[in-house]
């Protein structure tokens, strides 16, 4: 079938502009396969990165119809039966079309090449290897069972594409944020038994926001990676071990955490007044918190849209009781543990 | 349309707080569509993606209550928050696979909610958001039938919400990344649907307690996006989107420096008006960017 492909090209420092090649492919035909057609056969001036064909490297990774993917993992006849844009394309030949563009949140070297050193320094700013500096040398290895083990094979599947670095929104708009990628690292050296710095790093991820609290949760990491690696659920993960540790008093994104969870207690649903006055007024204690929320509250009230009054829900009592035993289960250490079914590690 | 539709209502904290002209809305909207709501007076807050960041049982826990009280009901569960579906929505998808891969997990559960007097969990209802109903239960065929003031001219700029589309494994008539749901409605009423990048990405309220200013450089980068596209307003199926994108707007606009004057709609109110319900009572005088431009662009 014929297909035409619309490749947002770029070399640095000018503007990028789409470039259009139609292509007689078989629908079961990769991306890249597509794009070592056009390549070959079209324009060797277009630049990708390229290596395993198999969704082992990594190398590949680039924006395919908006999101970011695999060239060597996605196919024609998916992109097409996916993507209404793609079959409705609004183009002088009426071909169905297929757009590509280079991973976002990184600078663009060459069309579909970006420049991923941010990416790699952010990896390294969490210290990613095993730490047993402070162990005596045992005289055999470090010996974990299998169960421990497995809670490190979904992180450890991580190809290092950029997939969810490229797409995430948090990242966008804060420079000293890591990532999912490096979060997600930073979790397999939290919950590796062999670690022996795990109180360290997690005040090191509890930094500011250039950690955990970083993330504005709108899980495109954990929808884009193409090994389910699913770095927010690794993010949540870290902020269950720091929450455990802290107390409302540490920091106003642990306080908005822990006053959410008091305020359902008390209510069953949240008592939206409270709820500020707690988290950023720190309740009276940050007077600048509260003059901060001034204007808000003035303009809420006059368009008549602050909530004058709270309503429980109607059986608080039976969620507070929950709650708390959730809370008793948890402290006995006996939870009943689901270890994501994920396969050992690809590749090298 | 099935003769009869009628849904477990399951109101969320923000449409009875600061957003109570949702809950308004939903119901002069479900009322004028003959769409029957028994309230969860008992049910509370699924916890908005914040308690699982304490601890994954106590997020499955109180939402498999919420979704057992509308199994009691024998009724699916609606929800007119983007993040309530995707809390719950996923708890529910969970639990349901768990029952067959790790149901020691979904006993413990139980006899969590057995123990404070609540039924267990069974899995035997659904998770639905208000768009999914319209979409997949009403149709929007039927819904175009109803229209009696055509929303002609209005150009309306989707703004999803991404527990909506991401944080489900599956979710029903959309591709999260390239979703038409919310667009298919605005044509069926008669508006016409905007589109831009900003459509499908966070809006930056999880942050905005205290990451303010990195919080409301996100809203910015979309509003302005919306309006370069020419749209008149944002539609959103979320609560926490429109608190972010309207009642923060005049901060917002500080940050990036620029006037921005967007009306962001909730997705009922903008259906229930294709209907006749007056903008009165759809609470369209309650929000913090004046709803006035669009009401008099449709001669309201």
């Amino acid at each position: 079938m014929q297909v035409q492909f619309k490749i947002l090209r770029q070399v640095q420092g000018a503007a990028p502009t789409f470039q259009t090649y139609v292509l007689d492919v078989d629908p079961s035909s990769t991306i890249l396969e597509c794009l070592n057609r056009i390549k070959w056969e079209q324009d060797g001036t277009l630049a990708f990165r390229k290596n395993c064909r198999n969704t082992i490297c990594g190398s590949c990774s680039m924006r395919i119809n908006g999101r970011s993917a695999l060239a060597c993992k996605e196919n024609v006849a998916s992109e097409l039966a996916n993507f209404e844009a793609a079959t409705h394309a609004q183009n002088g030949n009426s071909l169905p079309e297929i757009t590509v563009a280079p991973m976002g949140n990184m600078p663009v070297i060459k069309d579909l090449v970006v420049d991923m050193q941010s990416f790699w320094d952010n990896l390294k700013a969490v210290d990613p290897y095993v730490s047993t500096a402070a162990r005596q040398i045992p005289e055999r290895e470090f010996l974990q069972t299998p169960a421990e083990r497995a809670r490190l094979n979904q992180t450890g599947n991580c190809i290092l594409c950029g997939a969810c670095y490229s797409e995430c929104n948090a990242r966008e708009v804060n420079p000293n944020f890591v990532g999912p990628h490096a979060l997600a690292k930073a979790y397999r050296m939290v919950a590796d038994t062999r670690d022996d710095r795990t109180e360290t790093r997690l005040e090191q991820y509890n930094f500011s926001t250039d950690g955990v609290w970083g993330c504005t949760r709108c899980y495109y990491c954990n929808s884009v990676c193409p090994m389910e690696v699913a770095p927010m659920e690794q993010i949540s993960k870290i902020k269950s071990e720091i929450l455990d540790r802290k107390d409302a008093q540490a920091s106003r994104s642990i306080r908005h955490r822990k006053v959410l969870i008091n305020l359902v207690k008390q209510g069953g649903w949240i008592d939206e007044r409270l709820f500020g006055l707690q988290v950023v007024g720190n309740s009276f204690r940050d007077l600048g918190g509260i003059l901060s929320l001034a204007p808000l509250g003035v303009r809420m009230v006059t368009k008549r849209k602050f909530p004058g009054k709270f309503e429980a829900s109607e059986n608080t009592q039976q969620v507070r009781s929950l709650i708390d035993s959730v809370r008793a289960i948890e402290a006995s250490g006996q939870v009943q543990e689901v270890v994501a079914d994920t396969p050992e590690p690809v590749g090298g | 349309m099935p003769a009869s539709l009628k849904y477990a209502y399951f109101p969320g904290c923000v449409a009875q707080g600061a957003c109570r002209e949702l809950d308004q809305s939903t119901k002069a909207l479900t009322r004028a569509l003959g769409i029957e709501l028994v309230e969860l007076k008992k049910a509370a807050c699924c916890g908005s993606g914040t308690f699982k960041e304490d601890s994954q049982l106590l997020e499955d826990t109180v939402n498999a209550r919420n979704i057992a009280l509308a199994e009691e009901l024998n009724l699916p569960l609606l929800t007119h928050c983007s993040t309530c579906q995707g809390v719950i929505g996923h708890v529910d998808e969970r639990l349901k696979e768990r029952q067959e891969t790790a149901p020691q997990y979904v006993e413990q559960v139980n006899q969590l909610l057995t123990k404070e007097g609540c039924s267990p969990y069974k899995g035997t209802s659904e998770v639905k958001h208000i768009l999914w109903a319209l979409v997949g239960d009403f149709g929007l065929e039927t819904l175009a039938a109803k229209v009696t003031r055509k929303l002609s001219g209005l150009k309306c700029a989707a703004f999803y919400g991404c527990y909506l589309l991401r944080a489900q494994d599956h979710i029903p008539y959309d591709n999260p990344y390239d979703p038409r749901s919310l667009e298919n409605v605005f044509t069926a009423v008669g508006a016409t649907p905007i589109y831009y990048h900003g459509r499908t990405q966070c809006c930056g309220w999880p942050l905005s307690s205290y990451a303010t200013e990195q919080s409301f450089q996100m809203a910015g980068k979309h509003l302005q996006e919306a309006i370069a596209a020419g749209a008149d307003c944002i539609v959103t199926p979320c609560p926490l989107c429109h608190l972010n994108l309207d009642s923060r707007q005049p901060e917002v606009e500080q940050v990036i420096g620029k006037n921005l004057g967007l009306p962001i709609i909730h997705l009922p109110q903008l259906v229930a008006l294709a209907l006749g319900v007056s903008p009165k009572e759809l609470g369209m005088d309650r929000h913090i960017v004046s709803t006035k431009p669009i009401l008099e662009k449709l001669g309201l």
